[in-house]
């Protein structure tokens, strides 16, 4: 017999919210999560024996450890993620800053928008980084090329998703605004702009990752300095532990970001304004 | 009704390319900008022309589509066969989960420097990162489309007696996921897309993104403004062509709400 309670479900989804319970449990998880890691260096080490390549080719952990200590001691590590984390801040504040003021004029003026949206369309469709070889022309490398590049990429999606907001706040309160006798910029700063800014984050927090892999990208292409050009020239010296605890350095700033700062404001904003959550990815 | 294509032109959308296109062909009756900063629109015009003449412009956009494509199915399969192993195995979800969420973390581009270690300059380095951007955003979207099949289509087939765990696989879990590998591979090919140029300006020695790299270091500003129009109409053509019916399959056999679009 086929019995629904006897056989274990083991389909059904991965991620199953756990009961939050006991510190031991907590001490529990943190250790789970670790423990992939602790194996993946693990075999990273043994395949490293294994296999027998130059550290060229594949450094060993250990080496890419010290070349941390290394990189901290001299004070390289923490300028260039400085440098790096700068640039980003200034291109996705930059970004955004210039969405949401076209947004909501794009809003109001419903004409201009409908005659906006295939030039904005087109330049959507242009990759960032194809602008870089043009931008290098104009401001030769460096600071002002890499912001152009991530003010670029965040600003589509950021002006797509506050658009996406602002039709979504429910009628009566545009009619209850116009009711007690708004004006333009009385409905901007009190309904639309706060009514918009669940639509907003999600499009910052989309723009902010986009504008990360860009800066990246525009720092190995356009810089002297940074984590991007970090990682690239290290390869150029053969150094290429260097290269790797960059990557490392890229991963676990991008995490931190994203989980403790990024997704917390997103969670705070959309239960102080929003409705229900839009468009995960 | 059908509008003619000539009719589309005199659209209020036409109105601000129009300008755009006029203050370009005004342009050298003002400016103190030199051609290689900001080309003039005929010098891009005959720049384009000679690039499709010649065949460069063919070869390299050739050159970068087949990375493309190569790379998209690479990365789209791996991605799909991770997937769905994950969603079958609960222990392995709970051990690789944790791994994969950091190697998503470090953006495809940062692998460009180790790629070239390893495959030299050329499509390898390029065909590996954009595999590897590809099969992280498809993964994630199978993942979702796995978790989003309500738990009783599971029962409902255990009741009709498809208690087999392969039966579960081709019955539910693959049909179901659907929904999520579609989002995801229209997802994956806009992200390998944005992904290609850039890579091929640093680690390759042909195609689109080298091109116009290689214009910018010798100040030729009509090939680099050539490129960027001819990335924007690739794009346009792919996702009319490719991205759009599967968004519109989806969404008819699914009833899945589109992505945020203009």
């Amino acid at each position: 017999m086929v019995g629904i309670g006897t056989a274990a479900p083991v389909l059904p989804g991965p991620a199953r919210a756990r009961p939050a319970g006991r510190v031991g449990h907590g001490v529990a998880l943190v250790g789970k999560a670790l423990l992939p890691f602790v194996v993946l260096v693990g075999l990273w080490q043994a395949s490293a024996l294994a296999l027998g390549l130059s550290n060229y080719l594949y450094p060993r952990p250990a080496l890419v450890l010290r070349t941390f200590g290394v990189l901290v001691q001299h004070g390289v590590l923490l300028s260039y993620t400085e440098t790096s984390m700068w640039r980003w801040f200034v291109g996705v504040a930059a970004g955004a800053g210039l969405a949401v003021p076209v947004a909501l004029v794009l809003t109001f003026y419903r004409p201009v928008a409908r005659m906006m949206f295939p030039l904005i369309n087109f330049f959507t469709a242009i990759v960032e980084l194809a602008w870089i070889p043009l931008f290098v022309l104009w401001f030769g490398y460096g600071f002002k090329v890499i912001v152009l590049s991530i003010a670029y990429v965040t600003f589509f999606p950021v002006l797509a998703n506050t658009m996406t907001g602002i039709t979504q706040i429910p009628r009566t309160s545009i009619h209850a605004a116009r009711t007690l006798g708004a004006n333009r910029w009385q409905m901007a700063l009190h309904v639309l702009l706060p009514g918009s800014l669940p639509g907003t984050v999600t499009g910052v927090r989309t723009g902010a990752g986009y504008g990360f892999r860009s800066l990246i990208g525009a720092e190995m292409i356009a810089a002297q300095s940074g984590l991007g050009y970090m990682i690239f020239e290290s390869r150029a010296n053969q150094l290429t532990q260097r290269t790797i605890a960059g990557m490392i350095t890229i991963g676990v700033l991008w995490l931190v970001i994203d989980r403790l700062y990024l997704r917390s404001i997103e969670k705070a904003t959309v239960q102080r304004w929003g409705m229900q959550r839009r468009a995960p990815r | 009704m059908k509008v003619p294509a000539w009719r589309r032109l005199l659209r209020p959308g036409a109105v601000p390319v129009a300008l755009v296109l006029l203050g370009w062909l005004a342009l050298p009756y003002f400016d103190h900008i030199p051609q290689y900063k900001l080309p003039h629109l005929a010098q891009v015009g005959s720049d384009l022309w000679g690039l499709a003449r010649s065949g460069a412009l063919w070869a390299a956009l050739g050159d970068s589509m087949g990375r493309l494509g190569t790379a998209f199915v690479l990365g789209a399969a791996a991605g799909v066969l991770v997937g769905l192993a994950v969603t079958l195995s609960r222990s392995l979800n709970d051990f690789l989960m944790p791994v994969i969420a950091f190697f998503n973390a470090i953006a495809g581009i940062a692998w460009i420097p180790m790629a070239i270690v390893w495959f030299g300059f050329g499509s390898g380095p390029v065909i590996f990162v954009i595999a590897n951007n590809v099969f992280f955003i498809v993964l994630y979207n199978t993942l979702l489309g796995a978790e989003s099949i309500p738990a009783i289509m599971y029962d409902a087939v255990r009741v009709l007696g498809g208690y087999r765990r392969l039966t579960m696989v081709r019955e539910v879990l693959v049909p179901g996921a659907m929904v999520g590998v579609l989002s995801g591979l229209r997802t994956g090919l806009a992200f390998a897309w944005r992904a290609l140029v850039a890579v091929e300006m640093i680690a390759a020695s042909n195609g689109l993104g080298y091109l116009s790299i290689q214009a910018s270091r010798v100040f030729d500003g009509a090939t680099v403004v050539s490129v960027i129009l001819v990335i924007g109409a690739v794009w346009v053509v792919m996702d009319r062509v490719l991205l759009r019916p599967i968004e519109r399959v989806t969404v008819r056999r699914w009833g899945m709400v589109g992505q945020t679009d203009f």
